[in-house]
């Protein structure tokens, strides 16, 4: 049980959003995952500490069956870490029921399309075999022969961690056919089937999947496709036990989470710097976000994320549930609060314009629709926006009319602008802006 | 017959697109316009599910796309 | 087998046949658009008159090509209705019937099985009613026996006519309009 103890005051986080990877990563140890960051991230090191694949540790035995590996993700609520938050369990019971003559398939997909996230490339540069491990045990319950490794082609640190990772794994003998795959770049390149995609040869952008990829995935088989978190997650439960995963969080929601906050360098503000920090589910935000006015916008979840303040986050734990009945969605991982006079609106409308840009150009409504979303929010940004309900018939147009999730995320942000600073929206619209105190209507001022 | 085969059996039809495929044609929207409009690039924009009376049209509209993007999954 | 009535019959096939398969192709064209929107005539109503008319047509082929290898009049074997080489009366224009035919096979098959093909490969396959129609243009030119009559010429001339009209407006639409596809 984690009590929710006051903090020392830290540092305040606060960055501006970026649109390129990090410049620099920064990673703080951690409980769990995070732990013992000072082994380094060798094979050796890592089989050391923690023995072979699927070894359990101390008062806890390796799970025999892919049933019984289900049952635990499903006791401690392991959910995917990848954005969308799909309970494991699920995918790995749909991926095991499979009919007998198709070898199912695991992908570790380190893609992390967010620029404003950096727990991908941490767990790539300080614990690639956590990762690996959690991959491994699987495909070995699963029968799965393959295990594909899939790296964002913009982080090239992570691919030659990954590579090095890879390569340490197929020296020391294991019976897994490991296969590394760059993919990107851009926003989209890490969505499962267009991972999928770009594994079978073909340009990586997502297409309509009929059936889950769990059931029928790379070359029509089981392809059980998980963010590299939620592999590490995989790792640490069987690793621990469910019972020893479950020493930490809360009773209801066991385990950590990793968290992509900006980095605490004032020297770096604005160089694009992430902090990644792992805390307990339950744990309140206070701790990981540091001293920050209250007032503060705060972008959570990333680009595809909903807008809050630092009131409302601090006054509640980092937990799913928790989030999600205040409207909230963790997505992943990242928690970023603005500098100081910096206009929600106005980021939103870059946010939105670099999104669409980013579409894959493969569907109507994603390819008409966030250009025309963009220039509305754009047009409301410097506070020439006309008809204000454009915005939302707009948001609505493009969500669930596509083959990915890209232009929902991209309404989610929009409409959460809306709900959370609404305030902010009307001074827009009125032809001015209250966080810059900027009259809009004289552009002189404006630039 | 288990639960969930009896409520998969009640489930309505249901239209879906395959998006990268589609063009816009808007063949779906002139067979069925009961539960297919356009929006305002003439893409299809598909209002709840198939009833039984509707079954054989929408049968013609997937078959009519001129880019085989639509389907009728029961 | 002989007698005017099979030759007759060939031939008023093969007139009326110019007339649907142009028809087929025209509709085929008419088919193509990118404009958004319901149009004053639903493309569903385009689309099956095209089926209709083509399916008619090849009715009408299956006549127009038995009665040719029935009557003995002229020496027509029943591979030459598919081989175009090794044919002995007016062997180019008889082959150009051949690939006509050939071509149209692969066309109405792929279109039967469409359910079974992705939509690019009868896309492609379908792209030979083209070159099938331009054959059997050749074929009337050279084998049809009442080339010599104005009114058939007429109606050769116009056949082009439409197609090219009708193609070209439709290549000039399609090229405007069809917005950016990956």
């Amino acid at each position: 049980m984690t009590s929710l103890a006051t903090v020392e005051p830290a540092p305040a986080r606060c960055g501006m959003p970026f649109f390129s990877p990090p410049a620099q990563v920064m990673v703080d140890p951690g409980p769990m995952l995070l732990a013992d960051l000072d082994d380094g991230p060798s094979l050796a090191a890592h089989r050391s500490r923690f023995g072979g694949v699927g070894a359990a540790g101390p008062g806890s035995a390796a799970p025999e069956s892919v049933e019984q590996l289900a049952q635990w993700a499903e006791a401690v609520g392991l959910a995917g870490r990848g954005g969308a938050g799909f309970p494991f369990h699920v995918k790995l019971r749909a991926a095991a029921a499979g009919p007998r003559g198709r070898r199912p398939i695991v992908v570790v997909n380190l893609a992390e399309g967010e620029p404003l996230s950096g727990k991908d490339t941490a767990l790539a540069r300080c614990v690639p075999h956590r990762v690996l491990d959690g991959a491994a045990l699987t495909a070995g319950l699963l029968g799965a022969r393959e295990v594909h490794v899939v790296v964002p082609r913009e982080r090239p640190l992570v691919e030659e961690s990954m590579a090095l990772a890879v390569a340490e794994r197929q020296a020391a003998g294991e019976r897994l056919a490991w296969r590394l795959t760059v993919v990107g770049p851009g926003f989209v390149s890490g969505q499962a089937r267009a991972v999928i995609e770009a594994l079978s040869g073909r340009p990586g952008l997502p297409v309509t999947a009929w059936q889950p990829e769990a059931v029928s995935g790379l070359r029509g088989r089981p392809t059980l496709l998980s963010n590299a978190e939620t592999w590490a997650h995989v790792w640490a439960v069987v690793q621990r036990g469910p019972a020893g995963y479950a020493a930490l969080g809360t009773s209801s929601e066991p385990g950590t989470t990793l968290l992509s906050l900006p980095g605490a360098d004032e020297a770096s503000v604005g160089v694009g710097t992430v902090a990644v920090v792992e805390v307990e589910l339950g744990t309140s935000w206070a701790a990981p976000m540091g001293e920050v006015a209250h007032d503060v916008p705060v972008l959570l979840g990333g680009f595809h994320g909903t807008w809050t303040t630092a009131s409302t986050l601090t006054g509640m734990p980092v937990s799913r549930v928790a989030l999600r009945d205040g409207g909230l969605a963790l997505g992943a991982g990242v928690a970023w609060p603005l500098p100081p006079g910096v206009c929600p609106v106005d980021v939103t409308a870059s946010i939105t314009a670099y999104l669409a840009g980013e579409s894959a150009q493969r569907c109507g409504p994603c390819r008409n629709g966030l250009p025309a979303l963009a220039a509305e929010v754009g047009a409301l940004a410097r506070g020439v926006s006309a008809d204000y309900t454009r915005i939302e018939h707009l948001a609505g147009l493009v969500e669930r009319r596509g083959a990915c999730a890209h232009p929902d995320g991209t309404a989610r942000l929009v409409r959460s602008l809306v709900s959370a600073f609404g305030d902010e929206v009307a001074a827009h619209r009125a032809g001015r802006c209250d966080v810059t105190r900027r009259d809009l209507t004289r552009p002189e001022v404006a630039q | 017959m288990t639960w969930r085969r009896r409520t998969q059996a009640l489930a309505p039809a249901t239209m879906r697109v395959d998006w990268p495929a589609c063009q816009g044609r808007g063949v779906c929207a002139e067979v069925l316009p009961e539960l297919v409009s356009l929006d305002e690039w003439g893409f299809p924009v598909i209002r709840g599910g198939v009833d039984d009376e509707l079954l054989d049209l929408a049968r013609q509209a997937a078959a009519d796309c001129p880019h085989r993007a639509l389907r009728l999954i029961r | 087998m002989s007698g005017p009535m099979l030759w007759y019959l060939n031939r008023g096939t093969g007139v009326v046949l110019l007339v649907l398969y142009t028809a087929t192709v025209v509709l085929g064209l008419l088919s193509v658009s990118r404009r958004p929107g319901v149009r004053r005539v639903p493309q569903f109503f385009v689309q099956g008159l095209h089926r209709a008319v083509s399916g008619m047509a090849t009715a009408l082929l299956l006549v127009h090509v038995v009665t040719a290898v029935l009557d003995t009049y002229v020496d027509i074997r029943w591979y030459d209705v598919f081989v175009p080489w090794g044919g002995t009366y007016r062997p180019i224009y008889l082959a150009a019937g051949a690939i006509a035919v050939d071509l149209l096979l692969a066309v109405g098959l792929t279109s039967l099985a469409r359910a079974r093909l992705s939509d690019r490969a009868w896309r492609v396959v379908h792209l030979l009613a083209y070159p099938s129609w331009a054959a059997s243009v050749a074929h009337t030119v050279g084998i049809g026996t009442d080339m010599a009559t104005p009114w058939l010429r007429m109606l050769l001339v116009g056949s082009v006519g439409v197609v090219v009209a009708v193609g070209v407006t439709r290549l000039a639409r399609v090229r405007r309009m069809a917005p950016g596809r990956a």
